[in-house]
């Protein structure tokens, strides 16, 4: 499997944005009022984490939905590769909270309800890969997988945007706030957007090369079979 | 469908008496070691609604995933596939958990207020919010105890799918029956009783377009 020269100028560039948005999160990005030293720094790492989170379970979502219409078994290692990726991604997430919670309120975990609605999240799709590894049929799990994976995407909503809602949170505004404002510095706001691109950029390198992966393991496997 | 399964369930009694009996147990358990009297009065909302849907919650796994299971441990399953459109297993099987559950509250609840001294503001608040919450548990544990009743390892493999995608139900659940001991306002108690109920529609519906591929898979 050899690498096409635009990949690779596409990599190194990804590379260039990420050490930029690097750059711009410590020494561009002014220091942010009410909160305790250097912490808010951290928002234009845990931001887009949470986003790329997210984004990997919808992906996984969209993969899984197309396996049970087409039923092919790339779609289903599609889904997998997303929801690989989304558990690794939540749980930096889930890290760089509990830094900025120790920071700004003296303990890594405080029982917020964004920590928890994060934490069953991670269950959530924990328990994915449980099925995942409970059926040996390859066909029946895919199936059982997409079919649990639409169930727990449903719940997702509510473990980010309801749950947190009722429940009194010690948690900074998001980014777009309840008065469908953003309120924030502008140097700051083209680091965050910057670093939302750039993750999403790593995470698309990311799933593409698990996919890449699947796709010749799935190729060596249909070969050994027809021989 | 349902009438089958509420005959099938006379017969052996197996999900009525895991249920019935893991609720009373952990119900006696908790009276006993910690009663009327060992909680503060300001920790007392706190404290009953958490420990009323806790037990409320692992009793209704140790029954709910046996619509399922038993069709396949019996080998009825592949009879049932031919006899009976997806569609209509589903709502039966929904309606038996449905029915099994709120049995379960209408023997647990009233029992544990008088046990545990809990004392509620807003009664029919919270017996709407046990009704839906009902609804949304059953609607949930039905889904997931079909996808587990293809796996092996299938009664380990209920709880550890099915908790996680009830949790957000359960801290809505809490938070809701909290507002409804302190409180007699439906206004307190409503943004619990809206989550809940969006909870259940969602998962219904997904449900009413995932059951069919689980179940002929």
């Amino acid at each position: 499997m050899t690498e096409k020269p635009t990949w690779s100028v596409w990599h190194w560039l990804l590379g260039a944005w990420m050490l930029a948005v690097v750059y711009g999160a410590f020494f561009y990005a002014p220091r942010a009022q009410g909160f305790v030293g250097e912490s808010a720094r951290i928002v234009f790492f845990h931001v887009p984490q949470a986003w790329v989170a997210v984004l990997a379970f919808c992906v996984n979502l969209w993969a899984s939905l197309r396996y049970l219409v087409r039923r092919d078994p790339l779609d289903d290692a599609r889904a997998a590769a997303a929801a690989r990726l989304g558990l690794v991604f939540c749980v930096l997430a889930t890290v760089t909270g509990s830094m900025f919670a120790k920071v700004m309120w003296g303990e890594f975990w405080n029982w917020d309800p964004r920590q928890i609605s994060i934490v069953i999240l991670l269950l959530v799709y924990a328990a994915y890969f449980a099925l995942r590894e409970a059926v040996a049929d390859e066909e029946r799990r895919g199936g059982l997988a997409a079919a649990y994976a639409a169930l727990a995407f449903v719940t997702m909503p509510f473990l980010v945007f309801v749950v947190p809602r009722i429940y009194f949170s010690l948690h900074p505004d998001t980014l777009i706030n309840v008065r469908g404002k953003i309120d924030m510095d502008s140097r700051m706001l083209q680091v965050l957007l910057a670093a939302l691109v750039g993750f999403t950029g790593v995470f698309t390198w990311l799933y593409t090369l698990e996919v890449r992966v699947a796709r010749v393991l799935l190729a060596r496997r249909r070969r050994e079979e027809s021989t | 469908m349902f009438a089958k399964e509420v005959r099938s369930e006379l017969r052996a009694r197996v999900a009525v008496n895991a249920i019935g009996l893991f609720g009373l147990t952990t119900l006696v358990a908790v009276a006993y070691q910690i009663g009327p009297y060992q909680i503060h009065e300001q920790d007392r909302p706190h404290l009953l609604a958490a420990l009323l849907w806790i037990i409320l919650f692992f009793a209704a796994l140790s029954g709910l995933q046996r619509v399922f299971v038993k069709e396949e441990d019996a080998h009825t399953a592949k009879t049932l596939r031919l006899a009976a459109r997806p569609l209509a297993v589903w709502g039966g099987k929904l309606l038996f958990n449905v029915a099994l559950l709120a049995a379960l509250q209408t023997f647990l609840v009233p029992l544990y207020c008088i046990l545990m001294g809990m004392r509620v503001q807003g009664t029919l608040p919270l017996v709407a919010l046990l009704a839906v919450g009902c609804l949304a548990m059953a609607a949930t544990a039905t889904m997931v105890a079909a996808i587990i009743a293809r796996a092996a390892g299938s009664g380990t493999l209920f709880a550890i799918l099915a908790v996680p995608l009830m949790l957000p139900l359960l801290v809505m659940l809490i938070q809701g029956t909290r507002m409804a001991m302190t409180s007699p306002a439906w206004s307190d108690i409503l943004p619990a009783l809206q989550g809940v109920g969006a909870l259940a529609g969602v998962t219904m519906v997904t449900s009413i377009y995932l059951f069919p591929v689980v179940w002929n898979d």
